[in-house]
C-alpha cells in the first residue's frame, strides 16, 4: 500500500508537470500560461485524489473538496476555449444551478417544496445591486456574502411560520410570496429603481486582486467577459461544495430522519422547528447567492425577470433534472442553459411562426408539459432514473434499493 | 343615512365585500377539493380561466351572455371531472409533493395553451349590468349593478352548496367518503364517484368565481387572469382554514375588506404585502386556520 501511494505521487507530480509545460505551449501569452498551468495543476491534483480509493473511503471531506475543485478547474479552462455566448450561457445556467440545489436540499431533506425560489433570487439579485450602488468598493466576495444574508434574512421571515405547517401551505405561501414579489419591489421603488431596475455602478471592471495577478491588466482574463464566468464558475463550486458536505452531514441525516419519520426523529431528539427552519433558510439562501450571480453576470438587474414564471421554471427543470439530487441540479442547471436555444430550434425544424401565438407560448407547455410527465413516470427526474439503472445492473435479480438512499450517499 | 352611505369608509366596506366574495368563492373551491381528496389543487384558477375561455368562444357571435355561462359550467365540470380521472386518481398515496408539482405544471400548461389559442390580449365579456356606480342624493356609492350581481351570485352558489352538503343524500355520501372512505366504501357509497364529483363541483363554483372576475369592466379576460385571485384566495382558505367552508368564506370577505381599506388609506401596491403578513401570522398564530375544528395533530 505505501509503495502505490508513493508511485501515485510520482505519477502526480509527472502529470503535473507535463500539464504546466503543455500550458505554456498552448497558450500564446506567458500570462495566459500561467493561468492555465494553476487549473491544470489543480485538475491533476484532484484527479488523483479521486483515483486513490483509501482516499476516498477515509476522507469523504478531502475528496468532495477534490471532485469541486476539479470540475471548476475543468470548466475554466474550457472557458478559455469557448466563445462569449457559450460561457455566458453556461454561467447563467451555472448560477441557476446554485438556487437549484438549494431547493433540492429543502425537498430532500423535508419533502416540501418552494414555490417562491424565484422571488428568493429576486432578493439576492436586488441585494447585491442596492449594495453595491450604495458602496460601490465593496470586494465581490463580500457583495455576493451579503446577498446572501439578505436571501437568510427573508427566508427566515417566511420560514418561521413553515415550523408549524403541514401538508402543502408551505408550497402555498411561498406561491403567494412568488405572485406577491413585483408588487413588493413595486413599494420600494425608491430602492429598487422600479420597473427600469438597477445597473451596477462599476460595468464589467474586473476587481482589483484579480488584475494586480496580471501587471498590465490586458490578457484575454480580465479582458472582456470571461472573468465575469469564470468568478461565477468558482461560485457555484463553493456552493455545491459546501452543499455536498451538508447533505451527508449530521444535520442533513437528521432532516433526512425529520422527512421519513417524524415521530422517530423527535424520539432520537431531532428539533423538527429548528430542522424544517433550517432546511427553508439554506434553501433561500443559496436561491439568493444564484440571483446575485446573476446580477453580477449582467450588471444590471430588472424586475420582470423574477416574476411568478420565474419560480415555475425553476420548479420545472429541478424535477427533470431529479428534485433531491445534487447531480439533478446540475442537469437542471444545464437544461436551463440550453432551454432557449432548444426551443428556438424546435421552432424552426417544425416552421411556426416565430412571432406567432403558439411559439411564444411553446416555452409553458413544454415545460409544463415536462413537469406533469416527469412527475408521473419518473419523479426523480434523470438523475433518479440513473441511479435506479446502475442499481439494476450492480445486482441482478437482487433486490433493488430505493434510489434515494444511494442519491444522497453519492451526492 | 345618505351621508353615511356615500362616505369614504362605507365605500371602502363595499368595495371590500365586493372583492372579498369572489376570495371567498375561491377560497370555497379550494376547501371543496381538498376535504374531497387532501390535495391543494394550485390549477384552481386556471382550469376555471379554460371553461371560461371556452365557453365564451361563441360569445358575441351566436349567443347571448347568459348561454354561453351555462356552457362554460358545463365545461368546467367537463374539465375537473376529467382532471381528477386522469390526472389526479394516479397521485392519490404519494409523497405530498407530488400533486403539487403535477398540478403547478397543469396550471402552466393551461395558462400557455390559452393564450397560444386565444392570444394574451384582454377580452372584454360584456354584462347586462353597468359597472357605474349608482347615485344616491347626488352622490355615487361603490356599489353598482355588476358588483350587485357579482355579490348575489356569489351568495346563491354558497348556499346551494351548503344546502348540497347538509340536506341531501348525495351531500352525505360526499362528507362521509371525505371523512372515511373505507367504511363508506363498505357501506355502499361509490367513493371512487364522489371523489371525482367533489373536483367536478369545485371546479363548477371556481367557473363562476372566474366568469364574475373576466366579467369585470376592468380586467377582462386573459390568460394570467386568475393568477392573482387565487393567491388571495389561498390566503383566504389558509386563514380561515382549509377543511372550513364557513372558515374560508368568512375570512375572504374579512380579507377584502382589509385590503380595500389598505389599498384606499396607504398604497394599491401594499395590498398584497399587507395579505402576505396577514398569511405569515395567522399561520403563526393558528397554523390549522382560524376556524378549524380540528384538533392539532399529536404524536
Amino acid at each position: 500500500m505505501n509503495r502505490g501511494l508513493s508511485s501515485r505521487r510520482v505519477i502526480t507530480t509527472v502529470a503535473a508537470v507535463a500539464a504546466v509545460a503543455l500550458s505554456f505551449i498552448v497558450t500564446p501569452s506567458s500570462r495566459d500560461g500561467v493561468a492555465l498551468a494553476v487549473l491544470a495543476t489543480l485538475t491533476v491534483i484532484g484527479g488523483s485524489v479521486l483515483l486513490s480509493s483509501d482516499l476516498r473511503r477515509a476522507h469523504p471531506v478531502v475528496t468532495r473538496a477534490a471532485t469541486s475543485t476539479m470540475a471548476v478547474s475543468v470548466s475554466l479552462v474550457a472557458t478559455f476555449f469557448f466563445s462569449s455566448t457559450t460561457n455566458f450561457n453556461l454561467a447563467t445556467g451555472a448560477a441557476m444551478a446554485v438556487t437549484l440545489v438549494g431547493l433540492s436540499f429543502l425537498t430532500g431533506v423535508s419533502g416540501q417544496v418552494s414555490l417562491g425560489n424565484g422571488a428568493f433570487m429576486g432578493v439576492g439579485a436586488f441585494a447585491m445591486a442596492i449594495w453595491s450602488n450604495h458602496h460601490s468598493t465593496t470586494p465581490i466576495v463580500v457583495t455576493l456574502l451579503i446577498s446572501i444574508v439578505a436571501g437568510a434574512l427573508v427566508g427566515l421571515l417566511l420560514g418561521l411560520p413553515a415550523t408549524r405547517l403541514r401538508g402543502p401551505y408551505l408550497a402555498g405561501m411561498t406561491l403567494a410570496f412568488a405572485v406577491a414579489f413585483p408588487a413588493i419591489l413595486t413599494y420600494f421603488n425608491s430602492w429598487t429603481g422600479g420597473d427600469g431596475g438597477l445597473q451596477l455602478p462599476n460595468a464589467a471592471t474586473p476587481p482589483h486582486w484579480l488584475r494586480a495577478l496580471y501587471v498590465h491588466g490586458t490578457t484575454s482574463l480580465t479582458s472582456g467577459t470571461l472573468w465575469l464566468t469564470d468568478i461565477t464558475l468558482v461560485a457555484t463550486g463553493v456552493a455545491f461544495f459546501f452543499m455536498a458536505n451538508l447533505f451527508t452531514s449530521r444535520v442533513g441525516r437528521a432532516m433526512r430522519l425529520v422527512r421519513d419519520n417524524e415521530v422517530a426523529a423527535e424520539l432520537v431528539g431531532v428539533n423538527l422547528n429548528r430542522a424544517r427552519v433550517l432546511a427553508f433558510v439554506v434553501s433561500s439562501s443559496y436561491a439568493a447567492l444564484g440571483g446575485a450571480l446573476w446580477t453580477f453576470l449582467n450588471n444590471s438587474v430588472t424586475p420582470a425577470t423574477y416574476s411568478f414564471a420565474l419560480s415555475i421554471v425553476i420548479l420545472s427543470v429541478i424535477v427533470i433534472g431529479g428534485i433531491g439530487t445534487i447531480p439533478g441540479a446540475l442537469i437542471g442547471g444545464l437544461v436551463y442553459a440550453y432551454s432557449t436555444n432548444v426551443i428556438n430550434w424546435i421552432t424552426n425544424q417544425t416552421g411556426l411562426n416565430p412571432q406567432g401565438n403558439f411559439a411564444s407560448q411553446l416555452n409553458g407547455i413544454i415545460f409544463g408539459g415536462l413537469l406533469i410527465v416527469t412527475m408521473m413516470l419518473a419523479p426523480r427526474g434523470v438523475a433518479g432514473v440513473y441511479y435506479t439503472f446502475r442499481h439494476r445492473r450492480a445486482s441482478p435479480g437482487g433486490d433493488v434499493k430505493s434510489p434515494s438512499e444511494e442519491t444522497y450517499a453519492e451526492a | 343615512m345618505d351621508i353615511f352611505l356615500t362616505s369614504r369608509i362605507a365605500s371602502d366596506v363595499l368595495g371590500g365585500v365586493t372583492n372579498g366574495v369572489i376570495y371567498g368563492l375561491v377560497a370555497l373551491s379550494l376547501v371543496l377539493v381538498w376535504r374531497s381528496t387532501g390535495i391543494l389543487n394550485f390549477a384552481q384558477g386556471a382550469m376555471p380561466m379554460m371553461a371560461t375561455y371556452v365557453g365564451m368562444i361563441a360569445f358575441g357571435h351566436f349567443f347571448g351572455y347568459w348561454i354561453c355561462v351555462v356552457i362554460a359550467i358545463l365545461v368546467g365540470f367537463l374539465i375537473g371531472a376529467g382532471t381528477e380521472r386522469v390526472l389526479v386518481r394516479p397521485l392519490y398515496g404519494k409523497p405530498e409533493i407530488n400533486p403539487v408539482v403535477v398540478m403547478v405544471g397543469f396550471l402552466t400548461v393551461l395558462e400557455a395553451v390559452a393564450a397560444a389559442i386565444w392570444s394574451s390580449t384582454p377580452r372584454s365579456l360584456t354584462t347586462p349590468f353597468s359597472p357605474i356606480d349608482f347615485h344616491l342624493g347626488g352622490k355615487p356609492f361603490a356599489l353598482s349593478a355588476f358588483s350587485l350581481y357579482q355579490i348575489v351570485t356569489a351568495i346563491v352558489v354558497m348556499v346551494a352548496v351548503a344546502v348540497l352538503f347538509r340536506f341531501t343524500n348525495l351531500g352525505l355520501q360526499l362528507r362521509a367518503s371525505a371523512l372515511a372512505p373505507e367504511v363508506s366504501r363498505l357501506l355502499g357509497v361509490r367513493v371512487n364517484r364522489m371523489l371525482t364529483l367533489g373536483w367536478t363541483l369545485s371546479t363548477g363554483v371556481g367557473t363562476i368565481t372566474a366568469i364574475l372576475v373576466s366579467s369585470n369592466f376592468f380586467t377582462g379576460l386573459t390568460p394570467q387572469v386568475m393568477d392573482g385571485i387565487f393567491a388571495f384566495g389561498f390566503i383566504a382558505a389558509a386563514v380561515g382554514g382549509l377543511d372550513s367552508p364557513v372558515g374560508s368564506i368568512v375570512a375572504g370577505v374579512v380579507i377584502g375588506i382589509i385590503l380595500q381599506f389598505v389599498g384606499d388609506y396607504v398604497n394599491s401596491n401594499a395590498i398584497i404585502l399587507v395579505a402576505l403578513f396577514i398569511l405569515i401570522v395567522s399561520l403563526m398564530a393558528r397554523p390549522n386556520g382560524v376556524f378549524s375544528v380540528v384538533k392539532a395533530r399529536r404524536v
